[in-house]
């Protein structure tokens, strides 16, 4: 495929004798939102944390495959993994403020990239804010503590704390699965804005956030890829068996 | 008085004991160094170096001054190495290294502090010695500084299990989102973990200060208590514990010099209490 | 470069720190055992001190072997018999704050060092008219090991989950049967391994002993008697320049280390216990 950003090739995760993810073969294309779909537990969260390899801080894990970033394996001895996960920004379920106030969150990232100079800084700051929709709601209140924010408006911080150390891939697992609906709506405009110049990928367990979000759909079960497809593709003409049902709502 | 009104008045007379104990110590304490204090100048029993306690001399400076110094020398050692190494067991070392170690601590924290100073005076009384001679510095061994690297080894693995314990309690979702930012596991841990920490860091090393103050059998066995006033680590000195140890058979027969060592039990006790009550002002303000 | 080079510098540090203290730990072990291993004999272990024992003469260490869990024995059962109810009624009679007023002074009481409650308990001794004996040791180290087992018994106590409070209470036992019955079985294996704990505390102790419980060649004969114990060995007999005398001081710190470690582990043991259910 063209504009593969991603390729994950015969990609397996075992967390100590449990095989969490099965041989999974997956490019990601360029600037797009892909979805990665499935029920509970079937290593979504598990894959999210492969590509930026978070999954290095967990005890008793082992991998086998390759995952290739722009070409490179990133599961290679010589790779700086700070560096690689500066390319990926991550996004959790639950926000995750930095024990700070809310312009030092945004600022976390470039400050540890060695940008000191105030002016710069708060250019990012405000850039950011604004292309996470926030600005407008925390422009007075910059030097308050960042968990004084609603867990819409966290969301939204982490976003542009993530944004803020200019990735190019966005990893998201379930990042309105904790907000109200209206908060969940600013957050999916924000992504649909920044696919134009990120790839984002994003893990969820709702079809109608995939219906809604999603240009290609990869839809996951008990740690193995089943389809792939883009998203019109996915819902009309589903091929395998377990797509079917779980697209009717059998299986969740 | 019915009976429950008794049964209530017994439990509360039975649970006001530990108050009652701590306050007739400390009164005791303090009531003896009075009598003794009123017939001398606090200022100049602090300050001087007099101590002829046959006739009735009593400069504390020598002991007061050799317990500072002591226990600041010993924090010099157990601060960082401590800080490093429950940075490393917690944050780098691998499941399997964690899990041998933290019994090890609990064994370690059970040895007797006799032990303690027979090792002290057996390997480090020496190593000292010959330590010093690289410098050109003539020392028995008997010194400040054996006294300091003994109290760190004992006072150690206590401050290394409760920061290990510290650290472990930091969400793990935190530590992974800092990572995700493109830090170094370095910088997750110098720039959030142990600013979070900050509170429970120091007061481990307060609780260890107390510890240290205090500490009788094993610095004894190393310090040289010799009345001098310490000036390098490797003079020998003569801490309060070693003083009041050292000197009490016998003196507490003449009423003075009994005074004198109540007082000096009074300042130990004063300096471990005040340590510790630092520590739970810092440590329970969360 | 600058950030990687400090983490590969700190790291450094690190190990070399923990290199540092294991390399301590080591030398604490092998200088002791090596040095008492050739002394620790039967005849050691196992006989009491022979005329001129302190010059080198022939004997052994038992009567402070046996001193020492004696005074151990006693001190911890003394302090054990009156925390517990202290701690019954700290959680469950008292009021909140005013049981958390006596904690202050408990956590107070665990900070005085030991050489302190080794005076407070000559005071004691003077003033009752008691000398150098088994009896005044074991109430000084009683009065040391109170804080700790006090301390540890409320906390096993303040984690017991409050339902099962409640469906003790909602079983229509009085609260005085239900503290004792329901704590008691629940809390076993925390408070063996608490009182274990402090048996061992109690038999390194050496500081409240000194001037306390005396010194002897023989097994005590009766409570008011003097009695010698292991730690005293040591700090008696370590500087001595001859090597028979001074290896005995080894010899008893090798019995006190092992102890130590026995009962250490031991506790570990049953403390999990709990958590095991």
């Amino acid at each position: 495929m063209e504009n593969e950003h991603i390729r994950i090739k015969n990609f397996s995760v075992w967390y100590g004798n449990e095989k969490a993810l099965n041989n999974i073969n997956l490019t990601i294309p360029n600037n797009a939102i892909t979805v990665i779909l499935g029920p509970s537990g079937c290593g979504k969260s598990t894959l999210l944390k492969s590509l930026n390899r978070l999954l290095d801080e967990v005890d008793d894990v082992r991998v086998e495959g390759e995952i290739l970033v722009d070409g490179k394996n990133i599961y290679d001895k010589d790779v700086n993994v700070p560096a690689l996960r500066k390319k990926m920004g991550l996004l959790l379920q639950k926000p995750q403020v930095l024990p700070f106030s809310i312009y030092k969150n945004v600022i976390f990232g470039p400050k540890i990239n060695g940008i000191k100079d105030k002016k710069i800084l708060k250019e990012i700051c405000f850039k950011y804010l604004n292309m996470a929709h926030l600005w407008d709601e925390v422009s007075l209140k910059l030097n308050e503590p960042a968990h004084k924010l609603s867990i819409g408006q966290q969301q939204r911080l982490c976003l542009a704390r993530g944004l803020a150390v200019e990735p190019e891939i966005l990893l998201c697992d379930e990042p309105t699965s904790a907000l109200d609906p209206i908060s969940s709506k600013k957050v999916e405009e924000t992504l649909l804005e920044l696919k134009k110049n990120y790839t984002i990928i994003l893990v969820t367990h709702i079809l109608r956030q995939a219906r809604r979000l999603a240009d290609y759909i990869a839809f996951f079960y008990l740690g193995e890829l089943v389809e792939f497809a883009q998203s019109k593709d996915f819902f009309e003409n589903p091929r395998d068996e377990r797509t079917k049902a779980y697209i009717k709502g059998d299986i969740s | 008085m019915s009976i429950g009104g008794a049964k209530k008045f017994f439990i509360n007379f039975y649970i006001i004991t530990p108050f009652l104990l701590f306050l007739i110590i400390f009164f005791y304490l303090f009531f003896n160094s009075f009598d003794f204090l009123k017939e001398k100048n606090l200022l100049e029993i602090l300050f001087s170096s007099n101590w002829k306690p046959l006739k009735g001399n009593f400069g504390f400076f020598p002991f007061w001054f050799s317990t500072f110094y002591v226990t600041m020398l010993s924090a010099l050692i157990f601060i960082p190495l401590g800080l490093l190494i429950s940075i490393y067991i917690s944050e780098y070392a691998n499941k399997k290294f964690k899990n041998l170690l933290k019994p090890f601590f609990d064994v370690l924290s059970a040895i007797p502090s006799v032990v303690f100073g027979l090792w002290g005076f057996t390997a480090i009384v020496p190593f000292v010695s010959n330590f010093g001679k690289i410098f050109g510095i003539q020392t028995s061994g008997f010194s400040i500084l054996s006294a300091s690297i003994v109290l760190s080894l004992m006072v150690l693995p206590f401050m290394i299990s409760l920061c290990i314990s510290l650290f472990e309690m930091v969400p793990f979702s935190l530590k992974e989102t800092v990572l995700s930012l493109g830090t170094t596991k370095f910088e997750m841990i110098e720039k959030v973990l142990i600013p979070e920490c900050k509170r429970g860091i120091i007061a481990s090393i307060f609780l260890s200060f107390g510890r240290a103050i205090g500490e009788t059998m094993a610095v004894m066995m190393v310090v040289g208590c010799t009345i001098k006033i310490p000036k390098t680590p490797f003079d020998p000195a003569y801490p309060i514990p070693a003083l009041i140890a050292n000197e009490f058979g016998e003196m507490m027969s003449i009423s003075s010099y009994k005074g004198a060592l109540l007082f000096s039990a009074f300042l130990l006790n004063l300096f471990v209490l005040i340590f510790h009550f630092l520590f739970r002002r810092v440590f329970l303000k969360e | 470069m600058n950030r990687y080079l400090k983490e590969k510098l700190f790291l450094i540090l690190m190990k070399i720190s923990l290199y540092l203290f294991l390399f301590m730990v080591a030398s604490l072990f092998f200088s002791i055992f090596f040095k008492g291993i050739s002394y620790l004999s039967f005849e050691m272990v196992f006989s009491k001190p022979k005329k001129g024992f302190y010059l080198g003469g022939g004997g052994g260490i038992l009567p402070s072997i046996f001193g020492s869990l004696v005074l151990a024995f006693f001190s911890t059962l003394l302090a054990f018999l009156v925390s517990l109810p202290m701690t019954i009624f700290l959680n469950l009679y008292s009021k909140r704050k005013f049981s958390n007023f006596i904690r202050n002074f408990i956590d107070l009481l665990w900070g005085i060092p030991s050489i302190v409650y080794g005076i407070f308990g000559f005071f004691i001794m003077v003033y009752i008219g008691l000398k150098s004996s088994l009896l005044a040791g074991i109430i000084t180290l009683s009065f040391v090991i109170f804080p700790l087992i006090l301390r540890s018994l409320d906390e096993l106590l303040q984690n017991i989950p409050f339902t099962l409070k409640e469906a003790s209470l909602s079983l229509g036992l009085n609260k005085f049967q239900m503290g004792i019955k329901v704590f008691l079985k629940a809390i076993a294996p925390g408070v063996l391994s608490s009182i274990l704990i402090s048996f061992g505390r109690a038999i390194g102790d050496s500081a409240s002993i000194l001037f306390t419980a005396g010194f002897s060649d023989n097994f005590p004969t009766s409570l008011f008697s003097p009695v010698s114990s292991l730690p005293l060995v040591v700090f008696y007999l370590y500087s001595s320049p001859d090597k028979e005398v001074s290896g005995r001081a080894y010899a008893a710190s090798i019995i006190l280390i092992i102890i130590s470690i026995l009962i250490s582990l031991i506790s570990r043991r049953i403390g999990k216990r709990i958590y095991g259910k």
